[in-house]
């Protein structure tokens, strides 16, 4: 019977395959995302190399602030990969499809195990190691590291990422025995959630900016100091830290470089041994169908039932947010998405400009046009996860309006309002209490909000009708829907259309602004260039929302290919 | 070759299987009917060894699932009602993948999926990917992975679901011809008229229990009547159709 590496064989031939037959757009958003990973990488190394370069200039200091770092960045990646493993072995030990393949075969059990667990490092640890490798390098480049460094990093690497994903999987196991997998499912949704928004709220409210400041150098000890803890030795992060440092100055440190390996072998075994024992148990469970949540919405109806709707509009409209409540992947993403937002404001209360009050008005003022930037990439992002996909979302039940007296121009209306009325109220929102906080001038503070309002029409429709012109119904979920040709290029338009909006109306704010604080008058001129400006900003705004939404209409009348 | 002995299966509260023994020896064909959700699927997934039975016992070619599952699983060629195949790799990837799985390697691998291609009249589709395939080609391509390692046990649930007259009739032949040389075979169908046609027995289950068990002519005689077709004998003794209801307008 097959070696488990056999069992890997499909990913690499369906990668092959397609790189073979590549579709169109697939090049470009290659491109686009191997740029941004890129830059994202530049980033990530230019920030480690300038850090380790001045951390150099402090002798004994800066070493040790240089040690505790490496095991600190390890720590954030530990936790990561800890909880990234529990939910890819959710997905590839019980609910990936080709496993009632794999599982009807006489495939012996250790060594199905063994090929899904290498499935789940690599998919859990991607990622990490994509973040890692040029902070690594970074910090290698800036102490002129020899090449047993980078040697030492992968050999490091390697079962740093196994520790913590093999306790994941373990994880992902108990919970399955207890929890039906699909259960499971919702309950690691809900918890990666809370995980990730406490991140990141922990991560703004620890406030880093205070590094940067000069005269807060001296806490510096004390601030790492306060990362580190009792058990932080006992941990791998810890160990990867050491071997790290160490390797980085010529030394080799055997003892935490072993009790890496040694660690990861001894719970992979582990994890093998309770998969025999418990593995089919719980794969059996995933079979088993789950439960409807939010079955009875009654207040639901009866809230749609009194909005000024048609009955096809409101029959949609109550299909739409109960499909949506149910899907945990979808809100959870979205409650996601609003605790970034409560950082974002955050930061702006935060924001100290009367420190230099001879600027703190201009300043404030370039701040609200970069907000309203901020706003407009928000809202591309938000539309092309969740207004992107709405024709997308119908699926392999598109038939259903495909076969009914529907009007497919009232479908995709519907589809427009129903995406609008969220996205309005968020960027809308957004966008009036960060100037509120910024203390702005009020002509920018009505600039604004009306601009947002425009561009969430723009948007909205850009999103809806690019989305039914470019459908995925095959697709599995709305993530894949975002990602794809169609969703690449709507970024693109997206992010140029609020490159333009913001153009139109910078300048002529500008220039409000300058003669106001000079206290010169506008001439006739100026004023009828203002005008053009901002008539030019709503012509492009309404000419995107109808023109794609008519281009939308068209393509869903025009669809003569039954959804896949 | 197949052995069920009284296999339960609860889900939850809710007993989806009750108390199921069956055997099918080699060469017989046996059908498995039953209304919808009467626990047909569940009973042909715990054999394929998908599902995990609450209790009892399953043997295949001598080997019990639950001790020996890989030996089990070696002589066992499984058709699903929704079958997975990898979209991305083209039909003759995935017959050469599955033929690994089930430890057939060596030059005659070749030759085999060319045989089994070529009997399901999919030839022509070796090198295209799955993903473009209509469900029918699918079924057939599950089919040649199934028949693929000769096995001596085959499960089969719904068959003809999606497939084209022509298709039907080439399943039923290859059918035929398998047990002829000796294969056993469990088939779970809604049609009735194949069931009559191609079983040799055929058990009748509802609500997760088998309520008759026989060749055609025992179960009409079951049934206490005369007729002719199979489907008269299989709703008296499920039930009845239902279709009143609408003829007295109460649907």
């Amino acid at each position: 019977m097959p070696a488990f590496p056999y069992l890997l064989l499909p990913i690499v031939w369906a990668s092959r395959n397609r790189i073979r037959r590549s579709e169109r757009g697939d090049f470009v958003r290659a491109l686009m995302f191997a740029l941004i990973a890129l830059a994202v990488c530049a980033a990530l190394y230019s920030g480690a190399f300038w850090l380790t370069r001045q951390l150099a200039g402090y002798e004994e200091l800066g070493d040790y602030l240089l040690r505790i770092g490496l095991s600190w960045v390890f720590l954030t990646f530990l936790s990561f990969l800890a909880f990234s493993g529990v939910v890819t072995a959710l997905s590839t030990f019980f609910l990936s499809d080709d496993l009632r393949l794999l599982v009807v075969a006489p495939v012996a059990g250790r060594r199905l195990f063994h090929a899904r667990f290498a499935r789940t490092v690599s998919q859990a640890s991607w990622m990490a190691v994509v973040f890692l490798a040029p902070v690594l390098i970074g910090v290698g480049a800036a102490r002129s590291a020899p090449a047993a460094f980078y040697v030492t990093a992968v050999l490091t690497l390697v079962p740093f990422a196994i520790i913590p994903v093999a306790l994941g999987t373990g994880v992902t196991l108990a919970l399955v025995s207890v929890f039906p997998a699909r259960r499971a499912r919702d309950i690691l949704m809900l918890m990666g959630l809370l995980f990730a928004a406490s991140l990141v709220l922990l991560l703004r409210f620890l406030q880093p900016e205070q590094l940067v400041r000069v005269e807060s150098l001296p806490d510096l000890t004390g601030f790492f100091a306060t990362l580190q803890s009792p058990i932080t030795p006992l941990l791998p992060s810890f160990w990867a830290g050491e071997t790290l440092f160490a390797s980085l100055q010529g030394r080799s440190d055997a003892l935490h470089g072993a009790a890496l390996w040694t660690t990861a072998l001894g719970t992979t075994v582990l994890l093998r041994m309770a998969n025999e024992r418990w593995y089919f148990s719980g794969f059996s469970k995933a079979q088993e169908a789950r439960k409807a949540r939010f079955t009875k919405l009654s207040a639901l109806d009866r809230i749609v039932g009194v909005l000024p709707l048609s009955g096809l509009q409101r029959h949609l409209l109550v299909k739409d947010i109960k499909v949506f409540l149910r899907d945990v992947s979808q809100w959870s993403q979205l409650l996601l998405l609003l605790a970034l937002v409560l950082v974002y404001m955050y930061n702006f209360r935060v924001l100290d400009l009367d420190r230099i009050p001879y600027m703190s008005s201009v300043i404030k003022n370039v701040y609200a046009f970069v907000n309203l930037a901020m706003a407009g990439l928000v809202m591309a992002t938000v539309t092309v996860r969740f207004v992107f996909p709405a024709v997308s979302a119908e699926g392999a039940a598109f038939w259903i309006v495909r076969s009914a007296p529907v009007p497919l121009r009232d479908f995709l209306w519907s589809k427009f309002w129903i995406g609008l009325v969220p996205v309005l109220l968020l960027t809308e929102g957004l966008t009036i209490a960060c100037n509120e906080l910024l203390g702005v001038d009020p002509f920018f503070k009505v600039v604004a909000a009306v601009a947002i309002a425009f561009m969430s029409f723009a948007m909205v429709g850009l999103a809806t009708g690019l989305g039914a012109r470019y459908p995925r119904f095959g697709a599995d979920n709305a993530s894949q829907v975002a990602g794809s040709y169609g969703g690449v290029a709507f970024m693109i338009v997206a992010v140029l259309y609020v490159m333009m909006i913001i153009a139109l109306i910078a300048w002529p704010s500008s220039l409000y602004l300058w003669h106001r604080l000079r206290a010169m008058p506008l001439t006739l001129t100026q004023q009828t260039l203002m005008a053009a400006c901002f008539l030019a900003a709503v012509a492009v705004s309404v000419a995107t929302w109808w023109l794609s939404m008519r281009a939308g209409v068209r393509a869903l009348q025009q669809l003569d290919r039954a959804p896949a | 070759m197949l052995e069920t002995h009284n296999i339960v299966k609860t889900f939850g509260g809710f007993t989806a299987v009750n108390d199921v023994s069956l055997a099918v020896p080699a060469g017989e064909i046996h059908g498995f009917l039953g209304p919808n959700g009467a626990g047909k699927t569940t009973m042909i997934r715990m054999i394929a060894g998908l599902l995990k039975p609450t209790s009892g016992q399953i043997i295949v070619n001598g080997h019990d699932m639950a001790v020996d599952p890989e030996t089990a699983k070696a002589s066992l060629g499984f058709i699903p009602d929704r079958p997975f195949i990898y979209e991305k790799l083209t039909a003759g990837e995935f017959l050469r993948f599955h033929a690994g799985l089930y430890g057939l390697d060596g030059n005659g691998v070749g030759t085999r999926i060319e045989e089994m291609l070529a009997l399901f009249e999919l030839t022509r589709w070796e090198h295209e990917l799955v993903e473009s395939f209509s469900h029918g080609m699918k079924q057939r391509l599950v089919m040649s992975a199934a028949f693929l390692h000769r096995p001596q046990a085959i499960l089969v649930d719904e068959p003809m679901v999606g497939l084209d007259p022509r298709g039907a009739r080439l399943i039923k032949e290859v059918f035929r011809r398998m047990s002829a040389r000796g294969a056993a075979i469990l088939m779970s169908t809604h049609t009735l008229e194949v069931a009559q046609e191609m079983c040799d027995r055929i058990s009748i289950i509802v609500r997760g229990q088998i309520i008759a068990r026989g060749t055609v002519d025992e179960l009409r005689g079951l049934a206490g009547g005369q007729d002719e077709q199979l489907t008269p004998v299989f709703l008296k003794l499920t039930g009845g159709t239902g279709l009143q209801e609408i003829d007295d307008g109460t649907v």
